[in-house]
């Protein structure tokens, strides 16, 4: 077999896992279009202002873990404060920040320093002291030793009074009827339900986006802001919403998750092994539950509950999914006694495999293909046209299962406007050469990072609000 | 090769190509759309011929999930016009094999809100098919509130009935007050709980004494209970039993002693005292932990820093309590300055 032969083989054997991986995307697109559909209908019939107003639903606590958030923790903390929901609180701990994340929170919310004796159920840091206010009286602050951000949530739930905790992230700002939208489902079957997340947005400034209007979706301009909006309208809609309804939702991510407290306990609580905590969980509760072969749900829900802080430049937005790449790498590998394992029924046969091959094995092969294709057409195998078609099957493919995203989500939200929607269709087509190289980019990193064992968080700087 | 991958790639673009204009212009189409009805929908049924469709919609057993919710949409909607025929498909949809149908008939009845639908709603709270905590809520929610109707619900044979009773009177006082205390001794340790909740609420001689007695229930979760109502009901008459659980040895019982013993405020102060010597640490750590938050640390700190009283608080609170209390002195001292400044 002579070398362009070989590279023939790659490229069609390349091109064969694109189709595949397509076909793939298409079954969830499928399969979450019918649960998107069900999940509208459940959320038209579901009576809220019973749900809200009733002393019966079941109270949560809010977790939020900061480090060095001066810029966004107040206002994500009266987000927090401002649910609408019968009976929350919300317990921020501060990481051991080295900024004014600290004083800024004492300071605006009246927090002073009081002696409380906390339950020691997981290990952490030891807490430096705890912070109560007279004007929020279901607003607790938690002040120790920096530990991470998975330490931080086990210091919380050492804190908290309630039985379903709610781990958010301090750079995320919620619509106020976050928690019920959430816990509708969890009040249905509490039993069964250990964990439910929901859809999250992004934006660079997440105050804006969410006070500016109510009721309607903010779609920032910029490549890198509308891009990140749409990977992750594709990660909830196309891919959680299948996952949830096929028994293998894999990842609550860290930014909203609802678990129950008991769960969190037999568990062992968030590990601080892994570079990041919340899809190492959600791992570790399906391994758990599944070896006992006990029966539970874990659910993702289509509405939009929040917006995120997205990275507003290239070097913080490579920074946070090379990260996203190393704990899945870790995780996946790590969790490798699930893969094509029966015993762990739709997690062991379909999940874990499928983030195997699409998460950590995908990278070297889009490496692969990149060389292949482009030596290919070096060496004249295939015509500057053939490759250019090649690209151009790649990008509509891509912005068709886009488009399928964008549907359902707006079905299900009806909160774009019409020249958002065009707009958001029109840059999904060159996705594939504006935004995908950046992910190729900053998941090679992340894998490399993981091959060489290293767990930094490399932490990105918030980005500037304009002065208000 | 490369004439096939010419024609694969060739034939891909094509499918992808009209998928994405396909999706896209049904995405602005079908938005089009909705904004222009949005205006005209109210929500309810707009013909006969709708109705009809949405009568046999609503009765016709669903074999998806998507049917099912199609099915609880149908009926919401023909709750909200008042059709003649709900009564009928609500009393089909409780009666239904599926869960999330009779949970949405138990829904669909609150928003009927008549006689009928409270005996509907009770009787679904008997039998158990749909969450009780669910049924309660609607039940609760009601204009006008049933009252007397629950009172049944306290002699019914299956506990969880009786404890969705005991729990449902609270908002009605004086009323089955007798039986609500007797139910504070009930075999069933919900019942128990449940009783003495809503016990915490009924100023009478026999609730305090009810309540009392279940400050040495032996179920913890009863224990809660008694706490929290004995704070309330009772005050500082309260306060020697509630410091007792300070020594639980749950964490739930000693937690709810110390918001009891919060709420009950100064007046529990000669009994957290006398607790400070106490020989178990969580009694004593309890008992300063109170004492701080009701501000009694405070006022001795700023006014008597060196009384050996606050020594003692001290000493069963630990250094970080010492710490938080002159943190908040100082705070409040330079708070006063800068009043007295300006």
């Amino acid at each position: 077999m002579t070398g362009e032969n070989v590279l023939s083989v790659v490229v069609v054997l390349c091109l064969c896992y694109l189709v595949v991986t397509t076909l793939v995307a298409l079954a969830f697109v499928i399969v979450g279009a019918v649960e998107n559909a069900f999940r509208k209908l459940e959320d038209e019939s579901t009576d809220y202002s019973t749900l809200g107003a009733s002393r019966f639903t079941v109270p949560v606590s809010v977790i939020v873990a900061a480090y060095n958030e001066e810029r966004v923790i107040e206002s994500t903390v009266r987000s927090l404060l401002d649910f609408d929901y019968p009976e929350f609180e919300v317990v921020v701990v501060n990481d051991g920040s080295s900024d004014g994340t600290l004083e800024r929170l004492k300071d605006s919310f009246g927090l002073e320093p009081y002696q409380v004796f906390v339950r020691h159920v997981f290990e952490s840091q030891p807490i430096r002291s705890v912070y109560r206010s007279a004007d929020y009286p279901n607003l607790v602050l938690v002040d120790k030793e920096n530990g991470g951000k998975a330490d931080s949530w086990n210091a919380g739930l050492n804190v908290v009074r309630y039985r379903y905790v709610c781990g958010v992230d301090a750079d995320t700002v919620f619509d106020r009827r976050a928690l019920l939208k959430v816990m509708r489902v969890a009040v249905q079957d509490p039993a069964r339900t250990l964990g439910v997340t929901s859809q999250i947005t992004t934006a660079r400034d997440p105050e804006r986006a969410i006070s500016a209007k109510p009721g309607r979706r903010v779609v920032e301009r910029g490549p890198l802001a509308v891009y990140q909006h749409l990977d992750f309208v594709r990660a909830f809609v196309n891919n959680r919403l299948a996952w949830s309804k096929l028994g293998f939702m894999l990842c609550a991510p860290g930014g909203f998750q609802i678990w129950r407290r008991d769960v969190l306990e037999e568990v062992g609580g968030y590990s601080t092994s892994f570079t990041c905590e919340d899809i190492e969980l959600t791992f570790r509760v399906h391994e758990t539950f599944l070896r006992e072969g006990r029966d539970y749900e874990i659910y993702c829900l289509p509405d939009s509950i929040g917006v995120t802080e997205s990275p507003d430049t290239y070097s913080k937005l490579i920074a946070q999914r090379e990260r996203w790449q190393r704990v899945i790498d870790e995780t996946v590998v790590h969790y490798r006694r699930m893969w094509f394992n029966r015993r762990y029924k739709s997690v062991g046969l379909v999940g874990a495999p499928f983030y195997l091959v699409s998460e950590v094995i995908s990278p070297a092969i889009e490496m692969v293909a990149l060389v292949a294709l482009v030596a290919a057409v070096a060496l004249g195998l295939f015509a500057f046209p053939t490759f250019l078609l090649v690209l151009g099957a790649m990008a509509f493919t891509n912005a068709a299962l886009t488009a399928a995203a964008i549907l359902l989500d707006d079905v299900q939200s009806r909160l774009y406007r019409k020249r958002d929607l065009a707009r958001l269709l029109a840059y999904a087509p060159f996705d594939v050469v504006v935004y995908r190289p950046i992910m190729f980019w900053a998941r090679i990193k992340g894998t490399w990072r993981y091959l060489r064992r290293d767990k930094g968080w490399y932490k990105f700087e918030r980005n500037v609000r304009p002065a208000t | 090769m490369h004439e096939l991958v010419l024609r694969v790639a060739a034939g891909i673009f094509g499918i992808a190509f009209a998928a994405w204009l396909a999706l896209a212009v049904t995405i602005l189409v079908e938005r089009a759309r909705y904004d222009r009805l949005r205006g005209e929908e109210s929500g309810g049924v707009r013909n006969p011929r709708e109705a009809r469709r949405l009568i046999q919609r609503a009765g016709r057993p669903a074999r998806t999930k998507r049917a099912t919710w199609r099915r609880i949409a149908a009926l919401d909607r023909l709750v909200r016009a008042g059709d003649p025929s709900v009564r009928g498909l609500l009393r089909t949809a409780l009666s239904d094999p599926n869960d999330e149908v009779a949970a949405a008939g138990v829904r669909a009845l609150a928003e009927v809100g008549d006689d009928w639908a409270v005996d509907m709603l009770l009787d679904a709270l008997r039998e158990g098919r749909v969450p009780r905590s669910r049924v309660a809520s609607q039940l609760e929610h009601l204009a006008p509130l049933p009252g007397t109707r629950l009172v049944p619900l306290l002699r019914d044979s299956d506990p969880a009935v009786r404890f969705w009773g005991a729990t449902l009177l609270a908002p009605y006082p004086g009323l089955a007050d007798a039986r609500l205390v007797m139910m504070a001794h009930d075999r069933d340790p919900n019942v128990r709980a449940a009783a003495v909740e809503t016990l915490g609420v009924r100023d009478t001689d026999s609730a305090r004494a009810a309540i009392l007695a279940s400050i040495d229930d032996p179920v913890w979760y009863v224990r809660v209970h008694a706490a929290r109502s004995a704070g309330h009901l009772l005050g500082a008459a309260a306060a020697p039993s509630l410091v007792r659980l300070l020594a639980d040895t749950r964490w739930w019982v000693r937690t709810a002693a110390k918001d009891a013993l919060r709420g009950i405020g100064p007046d529990a102060v000669p009994s957290l005292l006398s607790t400070l010597t106490d020989e178990d640490v969580f009694a004593r750590n309890g008992a300063a932990e109170v004492l701080q938050d009701i501000g009694f640390v405070d006022s001795l700190a700023s006014d008597r820093p060196d009384s050996p009283l606050l020594e003692r608080i001290y000493a069963a609170g630990g250094e970080h309590m010492r710490a938080a209390a002159e943190q908040r002195i100082a705070r409040q001292e330079r708070g006063g300055t800068e009043v007295r400044a300006a």
